[in-house]
Parts: structure tokens; C-alpha cells; sequence
């Protein structure tokens, strides 16, 4: 990092089903909370960054950068980022540029997503956009089939069998149950989710994170201090299809991404207490503590089957949260700055990723009052 | 999906490259396919076609339940009819094996450097293996060609026109290919054995090709197993390129006259092929300067070394 960058302030609203929100509404809800947890004031914010990829989809509504400037009184410079389902941490990614760089001192990044407006089927095509149009969709591919084609391989390569599988979504559940602002707070069986309707063998409904809307705002400042410090921004890319793959069971791109992370927080996989991981499908959980170095190829299950000293979706990851997908990578932080400050523990990390990890991102926070 | 006459026309260009053989990598059956296919649940896999590309396609099952490893071959079909009444077709992978294939197994990893002749791909081999010789070394290439003073120790194995034949009809060749000369017969070639003892040791395989033997090789051991770079001449546009290679060429003195003229005709088609066969390289350097060539090659043997 070029910059003491510290987090001084964030709000969300609750992930869910708001029919009675707009995508403005929703930001207007996020950005409040978060300039009234930082305790300045909306005219110290210098630049805003929006994350968001469906607007023009779901809502018919693109220029989020302005929507988003104009709910303050000063109307800053802003712009939008989109990288699918990694929108949010490329939003941090270009805030933390702007900090660095001293065109900014204080940047509001908001993450924003509107998805249960519309029937499935638009938001199903929408969603495929993280695909890649030419090679992926023309089969009839669906992103669910995208994850079922990585989950058929993944355990053809390891053996791992579909019970294993159902812990990971069961444990993301029970760990919802205490977060006030998951979409869905309810525990779920190992066997209700194996027992639920297939949507791309071998993956059934309850391996899917939901459709949600919802929005996430964070406020990032070199100029005012804080208890919790931006210690690593990291986004690496890969091929958007799979078909452009050497591996489907690994992502080059969170593998990449996690090394240069932790090269800038000076800290490896060991030094993390808490971990907020994209699981948009289960998965893609075992894939992803695998890439950040927490378990070896083929071993990401056992990091589900015990306790361990490190907490992996301690707030319900994406499955129990919702997935409202710009919001998420924005609302990690939030989650990670929260179990920080509970546990007094150092390091936590969040990792984000559009597609099957075309885009990656990964952004670390250091507690300095641990 | 859109499907508008412009996309539709650029993707049927596509279709006679996916109208090959291939091998089942992964599959899935998608319970609700995208608005405008069928309804009907669709069993989609991804494949590994024979000339190492990989694609996504429906899978034609005939109640045959999909392994991994099985053959499936291409056939056209009616994907879906559009609302503007646009009949799309796509190509579909029919299983037709009811037994489960045998899963070919990983065998380790070969280097291959591909590049027109005179760019220096021997010299950039011999100076690769010399420093990393601990990790990699250059298979020796069997051919017809007649042995010259210039050649490296090991270099070639060089046979008669009558004991090429007999080893490719053995099956002891893994690659083989005759370049077109109009100065002598040349064939090339490469021996299991001779890759399977360089594995045996712990070391990774170099291999110079063209585009003939890297096709062989990426079908026989399969695309995974190959680390393709493609060594280009330095220049902007093929001109420059292919002045570069006369230069060398013409420098080295290794070649007649009438041969450089043969040689500079098969570059012409090397130099098109890196533009039409992208998917068959990893990487493509420029030789522009010798020290940086090695050196990047280092970085990528260390790299397999290390997976």
C-alpha cells in the first residue's frame, strides 16, 4: 500500500426481498448508515464509487455514479464499477487507487444490487453475462451449470462425496442465525440440503446462494484514522470461460490475487482469525479455501468439518447472507471490521469473485486494537 | 440469449472448429435451461475436443449415463427457434460408447517450442538445457535429414528414409512429420522412449516442433500435458519478420541458397499458423534478444517443476 488507508465507517442495509426499495432507496439506506457510523460529515466525502452489474437488467437503470452522488448535499465526482459478482471489491480496489494516489482522501464506496424485481428467468440470463457469451451460453449453459460442471469435475478428481458437500451449505446456515442483517437466519440440516431439488446435477437448490437486493456502503479515508487499517487490495483476472481453463477445480485468479495480498499485508494464511469467503455456491466454498492457501487441494471439506481456530462465513457467507452480487464484496468488509472488533483478534480477510473467478479480489484488514 | 442475424452468421463460423471428436471432461444437467431452449432438462458438458481445444456443448446421452473420460462425437442440431422464427443450430456431442473409456492418466509435462525456421529455437534449447539441466532436457529428434558439422552432440538421430518408415509404422514415433523440400527428403520425428526416459529421471522434456509434430504430440499425450511456446522472429509485421529469418538465415551458413529459399517458404506458412492455431500455444516470445528468451523459458520450467 502506498497510503494509510483506514476503514472509519460502515452501514448495509438487511440482504432480503424489498419490493418496497428502489435501487436508490437501498444506497440512500447504506450511505446514511455508514457517514453516521464514521462520524463525519457527507460534505468530507471527496469521491464515490458505486459497484453494481445489473442495473440496466433489472431496473432499466445504468449512470449509478451520479444516482449515487446526487443523495449527497455536494454532489462529489463519482463513477461505477462492474465485474459481475466482484463489482464490490473492484470498487475497493479503484477507492484504495484513489487514496493512494491523493487525487481523494476520503472515498464512499457503495455496493448496490436489485434482483427480486423481476422474474427469475430475466434475472437467470442476466446473471449468465458473467459467462462468457460466445463460448459458455450457446449450450444452454446456465451460471448454476457453470458451478455443476466445476462440482462434477472437482469431485471425480477428489472423491468427495455429495454428503460432505451438504455441510458446507448447513454450517453457513447456523452461522446466520446470529447475524441480524442475513437474509435468511434460519439452521439447515445437512440432509434438507441434500434432500432438496437438484438445479445442475450434482448441485441442488439449497448449493445456491438466493436472488436478493440490497446495498452495502464503506467509507475509506487516509485523512481521518481509525481503529481498523485497509492492509491488502488485490484484484487478478483469468479467462472468463471455462473452456479457456487448464483447471476447472482450482481459480488461477484467487490463487494470484491471495499471493500478492498477502505479499502487501506481510502475512501469510496462517496469521488470518477470520475469513469471509465468496461461496455463490457451495462449492466454490471448498474451491476458495483451497486457492487462499487454508487447506490443501482436495482437502477444503475438512476445514468444514472441524472447529477450527479461524472462522470460515462466520456471518452466513453468500448461501445465508443473500447475494444481492455488487453489495457482496462491499458487505464482506463490513463483516470482517465486525468480527474483528468481537474477537480483538489482528487479521481478517475477505474474498470476492465474479464469474467462476474471471475477476478475483481480495482485500485484508489489520484490528490495530488487537 | 439474443440472437441477431450479425451474432448468429459470426457464431456459425465457429461451428466448423467444435465439428470434432473429444473427450468428456465434466458435465451437468441444467433442470431449467435458459428462457428460449427447450424446456426440458439439458445434460451440457464440457469437452476436450481432439485438437486440444475445449468447448461446452449439449450432450446427446441415447439413456447412456455420461462418465468422465468418455468419447463423444459431433453431430449438428436444432438448438432453438427464435421468436423471429431463426432456426439456430449448434453442434452437439453424441455419446456413443456404452462402456466407461479408461481415463488417460496424467503423464507429466513437455516443453515444446514451436517457431519458423532460422528463429533460433535450437539455440535457445541447447542454452535452456545447459542451465537448467537439473530440471529439463532436450529430446533427441529422430530424422532423415543428412548430419551436418553444425549440429549440437545429441541433437539428431539421424536414420535412413527405410528406418524412419519402420519405426513409424511400429509405433515407436509419438510424432512424425515430413517438411517439404525440394532439396533432399526430410522427415522428423520423436520416440516415446526416448520422452519416457527423460520422465524416468525427473526431468521435463524439451521439444522443438512445427506445426505438425505439436499437433501429433498435444493428441497423443494430450493439450494438458504440453507447454507450448511459440518463438517468433522480431518484427511488426510478417515483411520485417520474414527478413529477419533471411538474415539469420543467410548468417549462420548453415544452409544453401536454394535451401534457405525452401526454408523461407515453409516460415511464410509457420507465421500463419501462430495466427490460426492460437489455442495450440501457452506462450509466444520474441527472440529479439537471446538472454530474455532463455530466461523467460527458465521461469516457465521452474514453474512446471514446482506443480
Amino acid at each position: 500500500m502506498n497510503a494509510d488507508i483506514f476503514l472509519i465507517g460502515a452501514g448495509q442495509t438487511r440482504f432480503g426481498e424489498w419490493w418496497d426499495k428502489s435501487l436508490r432507496t437501498l444506497m440512500d439506506e447504506a450511505i446514511s448508515a455508514a457517514i453516521t457510523d464514521a462520524g463525519v460529515t457527507a460534505l468530507d466525502i471527496d469521491f464515490v464509487v458505486v459497484a453494481n452489474m445489473l442495473g440496466e437488467a433489472t431496473c432499466d437503470q445504468a449512470h449509478l455514479g451520479s444516482m449515487a452522488a446526487s443523495l449527497l448535499p455536494h454532489r462529489p465526482p463519482a463513477l461505477r464499477t462492474e465485474a459481475a459478482c466482484a463489482s464490490g471489491a473492484v470498487a475497493l480496489h479503484a477507492a484504495t487507487a484513489l487514496l493512494e494516489s491523493g487525487r481523494a482522501e476520503t472515498v464512499l464506496v457503495v455496493g448496490v444490487e436489485k434482483m427480486t424485481d423481476v422474474p427469475n428467468d430475466l434475472v437467470a440470463a442476466a446473471l449468465m453475462g458473467a459467462a462468457d457469451a460466445e463460448r459458455d451460453a450457446p449450450s444452454g449453459l446456465t451460471f448454476p451449470g457453470v458451478f455443476g460442471l466445476v462440482a462434477t469435475r472437482y469431485m471425480h478428481e477428489y472423491g468427495l462425496t455429495r454428503e460432505k458437500l451438504n455441510i458446507v451449505s448447513s454450517r453457513h446456515h447456523v452461522n446466520a442465525v446470529s447475524n441480524p442483517n442475513a437474509q435468511f437466519r434460519m439452521a439447515i440440516s445437512p440432509e434438507a440440503v441434500g434432500a432438496s431439488p437438484l438445479v445442475a446435477d450434482p448441485l441442488r437448490l439449497l448449493d445456491c446462494s438466493p436472488v436478493s437486493d440490497g446495498a452495502a456502503a464503506l467509507i475509506l479515508s487516509t485523512k481521518k484514522e481509525s481503529d481498523t487499517r485497509l492492509a491488502a487490495s488485490a484484484i487478478s483476472t483469468d479467462a472468463v470461460s471455462l473452456t479457456e481453463r487448464q483447471t476447472i477445480t482450482s481459480f488461477a485468479a484467487s490463487r494470484t490475487a491471495a499471493m500478492q495480498a498477502f505479499a502487501e499485508a506481510s502475512i501469510g494464511p496462517r496469521d488470518l482469525s477470520h475469513v469471509e469467503l465468496h461461496d455463490c455456491f457451495s462449492i466454490a466454498a471448498l474451491v476458495s479455501v483451497e486457492d487462499l492457501g487454508l487447506a490443501d487441494p482436495g482437502m477444503g471439506i475438512h476445514l468444514y468439518e472441524s472447529e477450527d481456530h479461524l472462522t470460515v462465513n462466520a456471518s452466513g457467507g453468500l448461501k445465508a447472507c443473500g447475494h444481492p452480487v455488487a453489495a457482496t464484496g462491499v458487505k464482506q468488509l463490513i463483516d470482517i471490521r465486525k468480527q474483528l472488533r468481537q474477537s480483538k483478534k489482528q487479521w481478517g480477510l475477505a474474498h470476492n469473485f465474479g464469474g467462476a473467478a474471471a475477476t478475483a479480489g481480495i482485500h485484508i484488514l489489520e484490528n490495530l486494537h488487537a | 440469449m439474443h440472437d441477431f442475424p450479425p451474432s448468429a452468421a459470426r457464431r456459425a463460423t465457429e461451428h466448423r472448429k467444435m465439428m470434432q471428436e473429444g473427450t468428456i471432461l465434466s458435465f451437468t444437467v441444467v433442470h431449467h435451461p435458459p428462457e428460449g431452449f427447450p424446456t426440458e432438462p439439458r445434460t451440457i458438458a464440457l469437452l476436450e475436443l481432439s485438437d486440444g481445444t475445449r468447448v461446452t456443448g449439449l450432450l446427446v446421452t441415447n439413456g447412456i449415463t455420461p462418465v468422465i473420460g468418455q468419447h463423444v462425437q459431433p453431430r449438428m442440431r436444432l438448438s432453438r427457434i427464435t421468436s423471429e422464427k431463426l432456426r439456430i443450430y449448434e453442434p452437439a456431442y453424441e455419446i456413443t460408447e456404452q462402456k466407461p473409456v479408461e481415463q488417460k492418466v496424467f503423464p507429466g509435462y513437455i516443453l515444446a517450442l514451436t517457431g519458423p525456421s532460422g528463429v533460433g529455437k535450437s539455440t535457445v534449447t541447447a542454452r535452456l538445457t545447459r542451465s537448467v539441466g537439473r530440471f529439463a532436457a532436450p529430446v533427441p529428434i529422430v530424422t532423415t535429414r543428412k548430419a551436418k558439422d553444425t549440429d549440437e552432440k545429441g541433437e539428431y538421430i539421424h536414420v535412413s528414409a527405410e528406418e524412419f518408415m519402420d519405426l513409424k509404422k511400429s509405433g515407436a514415433l509419438v510424432a512424425a512429420t515430413d517438411i517439404p523440400s525440394k532439396t533432399e527428403q526430410r522427415w522428423y520425428g520423436y520416440r516415446a522412449s526416448d520422452i519416457a526416459a527423460i520422465w524416468a529421471k525427473g526431468k521435463i522434456p524439451v521439444v522443438i516442433t512445427e506445426m505438425g509434430l505439436l499437433q501429433e504430440l498435444s493428441r497423443h499425450y494430450g493439450r494438458r500435458s504440453i507447454l507450448s511456446c511459440g518463438l517468433l522472429p522480431p518484427g511488426r509485421s510478417k515483411r520485417t519478420m520474414l527478413s529477419a529469418l533471411l538474415h539469420r538465415l543467410r548468417s549462420r551458413g548453415r544452409d544453401t541458397e536454394e535451401s534457405i529459399e525452401d526454408r523461407m517458404k515453409n516460415a511464410e506458412r509457420d507465421l500463419a499458423f501462430f495466427r490460426d492455431q492460437k489455442e495450440l500455444f501457452d506462450h509466444l516470445l520474441v527472440n529479439e534478444d537471446l538472454d530474455t528468451v532463455v530466461n523467460s523459458l527458465k521461469g516457465h520450467v521452474m514453474e512446471l517443476v514446482k506443480a
